[in-house]
């Protein structure tokens, strides 16, 4: 199941495309990397030591669960904070 | 590590708080940083969509309204530098220390105002870590932020009348709420209403958009239950549905909505004296009747020194503003004391309805019970079962997380310290002072801090 994007009175940045774990993954503009990746079906963003996958809680930069890797600068971001950029690719694992 | 700037006044946190300050400062010709890790103002009540987005009717509820009119008020102010997308790490007297985009930044500046705001207190229950579950105001700045419904079956559940609020404007989306669980009985929440009919009635707009959210529930048929405790979370890679005491519901995302904490963890590390917040847990600044806390140069206003809603973190705000005017001798005592009369009045009663939604919305004696395996600390992945063992054993916070490395993780006890002070308040040694806040107040990389080859 994926988060679903409100089309109704929405007008949105232009289309992109972004890259998640090697994956090409279409998005707006603007929207947050979280928001881009869960729009697609894509809501773990690691694995715990359980190996059990783990979601983004917070969505406003507190708990740090959404941490992803900008593949261009090494940098770990929170993915619920970072804008998403044509081309941007990040990589869930650290 | 990048450069120095130089402002007369730093503003951490673009919400009401800081952006009434900011107002209350201006006219003044002080230069004035706000900075915010959000890219745009508005703070949590009103996250903003991307300024890509063209979005009709955004939060069109009336209670909104004056706090849209502050935003536009704040946007057009001038000499204010806008640091957005600047995550604060550090503060001590005269200096703020952020990381942005291209790495971090020192701000020197004589006046700081913490208006860092609140979080949504993290509630441990079995399943909480699967995909899918989420603090419910992370639900809710999905949906007015990135305009983003998270699951096509949304289950809210917890203490806090917000929930209505949420699950009724994610109906109003075209979203689907499973039900909306209020964990205490409905004589509870009805009780502390009735106890404070004049605070109650001050706040009719709040009321009635309750009521009105009540109704957009009962026109879309969503259940809204009293006395609904969710006892686990279920789901085999992601959330499919919760165990409650009142049977199984199905689906596919739930918001956990138990109340609010402070974001405390720059005025902790700044050294700013605390108190304990609320019946939610977590600290709050101690602050003067000017907003100053015990930390020279360092004031608080907003959620920082007390959960307490927008219009409240807007009037503290103000006093804030007003405060660090008479401070730098732009104004004198008679002009700063005519110009609180209106925001004092006002913060107090918002304090009082803020009290009365507290005895509400009380989580205390409603938590979920968590298994012996639930993760309590979700950073480094420790477990109930752990914390129960260490907390009879009668360990300090402190002492514990040097034990197990509950707390120690990337969100530097952020989500687990109130669960772990309950728990130390209920079977360990009592009150406990929580974590020593250890800086950085945001992860940072080693590289950013050292200074350019
Ligand atoms: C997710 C969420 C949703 C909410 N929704 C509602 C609602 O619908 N209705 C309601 O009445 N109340 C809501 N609340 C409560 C609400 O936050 C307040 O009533 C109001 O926004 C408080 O204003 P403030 O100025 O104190 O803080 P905020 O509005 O929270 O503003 C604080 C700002 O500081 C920034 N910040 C915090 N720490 C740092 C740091 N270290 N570095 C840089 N920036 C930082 C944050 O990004 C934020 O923008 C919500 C709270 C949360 C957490
Ligand atoms: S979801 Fe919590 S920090 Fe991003």
């Amino acid at each position: 199941m994926s988060a679903d994007r409100i089309i109704h009175g929405v007008v949105r940045g232009e289309p992109i495309t972004i890259i998640v774990d090697g994956e090409p993954l279409a998005c707006f503009a603007g929207e947050t990397v979280a928001a881009a990746m869960l729009a697609a079906g894509v809501d773990a963003f690691r694995s715990d030591r359980r190996g059990k996958p783990r979601g983004l809680f917070c969505n406003m930069g507190s708990c740090y669960e959404c941490q992803v890797t900008l593949v261009a600068s090494g940098r770990r971001v929170r993915a619920c904070l970072t804008q998403a950029v044509d081309a941007m690719e990040v990589v869930t694992r650290g | 590590m990048a450069d120095l700037q130089h402002f007369d006044v730093a503003i951490i946190g673009g919400g009401p708080a800081g952006q009434a300050a900011a107002v209350a400062l201006s006219g003044h010709g002080l230069s004035i940083a706000v900075i915010d890790e959000q890219p745009r103002p508005g703070g949590q009540i009103l996250r903003q969509p991307p300024a890509r987005f063209a979005v009709q009717a955004w939060l069109e509820g009336r209670s909104y309204a004056p706090l849209k009119q502050l935003l536009a008020r704040f946007q057009a102010l001038s000499g204010i530098t806008w640091l957005g997308e600047h995550s604060v790490i550090g503060v001590q007297q005269g200096s703020v220390m952020a990381m942005g985009p291209e790495g971090v930044t020192t701000i020197s500046a004589r006046h700081i105002l913490i208006a860092a705001g609140c979080q949504d207190l993290a509630v441990p229950v079995s399943g909480w870590t699967l995909p899918g579950v989420y603090a419910a105001g992370g639900i809710q700045a999905f949906l007015k932020g990135q305009q983003l419904l998270v699951g096509s079956r949304v289950l809210l559940a917890g203490t806090h009348p917000l929930q209505l609020l949420i699950a009724a404007q994610i109906v109003a989306a075209g979203g689907t709420v499973a039900a909306v669980m209020f964990a205490q009985p409905r004589s509870a929440m009805i009780g502390a209403l009735t106890k404070h009919p004049l605070a109650a009635l001050r706040r009719a707009p709040d009321l009635l958009a309750t009521a009105g959210a009540l109704r957009t529930l009962a026109r879309a048929g969503t259940p809204v239950l009293f006395g609904a405790k969710i006892e686990a979370l279920t789901g085999n890679d992601r959330v499919s549905g919760a165990i409650t005491n009142q049977g199984q519901v199905a689906c596919d995302a739930v918001g956990l909505c138990y109340g609010f904490v402070p974001q405390s963890a720059v005025p902790r590390m700044a050294g700013a004296q605390m108190k304990p917040a609320g019946p939610a847990g977590g600290w709050a600044c101690v602050h003067d009747e000017w907003m100053r806390t015990s930390v020279p140069g360092i004031a608080a206003a907003g959620e920082a020194v007390g959960v307490a809603g927008a219009a409240a973190a807007a009037a503290g705000g103000s006093l804030a503003g007003i405060a660090i005017a008479l401070d730098l001798g732009l104004i004198d005592a008679d002009a700063a004391d005519r110009a609180a009369r209106q925001p004092r009045r006002a913060l107090l009663q918002h304090r009082a309805f803020a009290a009365l939604l507290d005895a509400a919305a009380d989580p205390t004696d409603h938590f979920p019970k968590p298994a012996g395996d639930t993760i309590i600390c979700r950073c480094e992945d420790v477990d109930h079962a752990t914390l129960t063992g260490q907390v009879s054993a009668g360990g300090s916070a402190n002492a514990i997380k040097l034990a197990t490395r509950c707390g120690m993780g990337a969100c530097q006890g952020r989500n687990c310290e109130p669960s772990l002070l309950r728990m130390i308040a209920e079977t360990g040694p009592g009150s406990d002072p929580g974590f020593t806040a250890r800086f950085p107040a945001r992860q940072v990389s080693i590289a950013d801090l050292l200074p350019p080859e």
